[in-house]
């Protein structure tokens, strides 16, 4: 038991290595927050592409599935290799620019910005698909009143459809984010520094596992309430859906769906 | 001879192999209220869903104050919008949207179509929620109101745009009876004050009270048309008498 105890609990190399182990969870949340929020806009409008309407548009609807389909089949450590090591050469020939090869951009590494591209093609492949499910669950009526009151496709998307879709997908959008935060540690495979490597510097150096496992509890500090926060939203909003109808009249036949279609015809 | 408002010649239109208007030729005039009747799925709806070009017919012409609407429909979506614009419409469901709250879905499309500025749209808005008996809901959010409050918010949404032609699809067919009445009654005062109206219903008082004209659809065809109450209470053709006395009867 001791042994166990003090393999991963070892409260001395905790003490020492906590505040670089703080540095690279730091780093962590960088990759998350600055990688999840380019997903998510990258997501979004991939999901818009998507949705364009008319003949004319198929090639755009086309290529937007072929690419979800495309960076949802394959791993993200794939694509990150891919990215880190393509970018860089075609620099060094002189086909892209250095500053977009090799980016250094506010002062962080180009290992840094390769995990962050990384990861929106990855996860912005993904939460398109989650994007996708919120808008086409939105009644079909509520497309067609916007555009009967003559506003444009692009219009009533942003201002009717996208407003209600993303409310309905906030928590499998956190949950993506989830996945997107735990993923960035997949970026010190190229070199970057983040929590992980820095647990795994501390192990080899020591042969304890310690300064991991205080990785894995600065990650729970963020996840489990994240989850809590997932589940908390689902409750309310089917919380939202069972009641439905307004408290003060008897509730009509089509008060629930305030914005459904009695179908094509 | 009255203006033409909206004119349809020869208009068709299938889904699949199913061809739901085989040929609707029709003719409203300014300040005309039409009541289109017939039995459900015989094609009164898509007729309403076509006029604002919802669906776009197969073939045929349609005619707004005498343009036809339905040329170079794909290539020209400016022209689309511009022609919904003037064409306000009402549907069945509500379709209110409810992230926002009534004066909001009264003034959306006034400020992002018509580029009216905020406070304008919002004046408007608030004056046509009183209109409709609503002064008093401006910001509640649809799911706090009754279908027939819904309803009429969606009416003076439509009338925001300072329609030229509202249609209205069996507005109170998803409404409880006690509720219907309001919405009715804001139809009745809007077809007073001279609204060109085309509506597709099951309340027979209302076609034969409001209605100047009566439309009667079955099987993608209109069957008979005429002044509502010659049509409701001495229906010519056989297959209008049939339907007449089956909804009369109950």
């Amino acid at each position: 038991m001791d042994v166990i105890l003090e393999q991963y609990f070892d409260l001395d190399i905790i003490t020492d290595n906590f505040s670089i182990v703080l540095d690279g969870f730091w780093q962590t949340l960088l990759l998350s927050g600055i990688g999840g929020a380019l997903a998510l806009t990258w997501g979004l409008i991939l999901a818009l592409l998507r949705q364009l309407p008319g003949r004319p548009l198929a090639p755009v609807r086309a290529v937007a599935i072929a690419y979800i389909d495309v960076f949802r089949g394959i791993p993200m450590l794939l694509v990150l290799l891919l990215v880190s090591g393509s970018l860089g050469a075609f620099a060094s020939e002189g086909t892209i620019p250095e500053s977009i090869g090799i980016p250094r951009w506010l002062g962080k590494p180009d290992p840094f910005w390769y995990g962050i591209i990384a990861l929106t093609i990855t996860y912005g492949a993904y939460m398109a698909e989650v994007y996708r499910a919120g808008i086409e669950a939105v009644p079909h009526g509520q497309m067609e009143a916007a555009r009967s009151l003559g506003m444009s496709h692009g219009k009533a998307m942003r201002f009717v459809i996208v407003p209600q879709a993303v409310r309905k997908v906030i928590p499998p959008l956190l949950n993506d984010f989830i996945a997107l935060m735990k993923d960035t540690s997949l970026v010190s495979v190229i070199g970057f520094v983040e929590v992980v490597q820095v647990g795994r510097d501390v192990q080899s150096e020591t042969f304890n596992s310690s300064a991991l496992t205080l990785g894995a509890i600065l990650f729970l500090v963020f996840t489990i309430p994240l989850a809590r926060l997932v589940d908390y939203l689902i409750a309310r909003q089917q919380r939202y859906t069972r009641a439905g109808g307004p408290p003060a009249e008897p509730a009509p036949a089509g008060a629930a769906g305030t914005g459904q279609t009695g179908g094509p015809v | 001879m009255a203006e033409s408002m909206v004119k349809l010649e020869q208009v068709r239109k299938s889904f699949g192999s199913l061809e739901v208007l085989r040929g609707i030729d029709f003719d409203v005039t300014k300040g005309e209220v039409i009541c289109v009747l017939g039995p459900s799925g015989s094609g009164k709806s898509t007729l309403l869903r076509c006029i604002n070009l919802l669906e776009p017919p197969d073939s045929g012409r349609i005619l707004l104050e005498g343009m036809e609407i339905t040329a170079g429909q794909g290539k020209n979506k400016l022209g689309i919008d511009l022609v919904r614009r003037r064409i306000g419409m009402v549907f069945q469901q509500f379709n209110l949207f409810p992230h926002m709250s009534a004066i909001e879905n009264v003034s959306l499309a006034q400020s992002k179509v018509l580029n009216r500025g905020q406070g304008e749209a919002r004046t408007k808005a608030a004056g046509l929620l009183k209109r409709v008996g609503l002064a008093d809901k401006l910001d509640e959010y649809p799911d706090r109101l009754s279908g027939g409050q819904q309803q009429r918010v969606a009416i003076a949404r439509a009338l925001a745009m300072d329609p030229h032609v509202m249609l209205f699809d069996e507005v109170t067919s998803a409404l409880d009876p006690e509720l219907i009445k309001e919405v009715l009654d804001v139809m009745r005062e809007l077809a007073d004050e001279g609204m060109t109206m085309i509506v597709v219903t099951h309340e027979m008082g209302f076609a034969r009270d409001v209605g100047d004209r009566v439309v009667f659809m079955d099987g993608g065809v209109v069957v008979e048309e005429g002044p509502a109450k010659q049509v409701i209470d001495d229906a010519k053709e056989e297959r209008t008498k049939r339907f007449l006395g089956l909804v009369l009867e109950h």
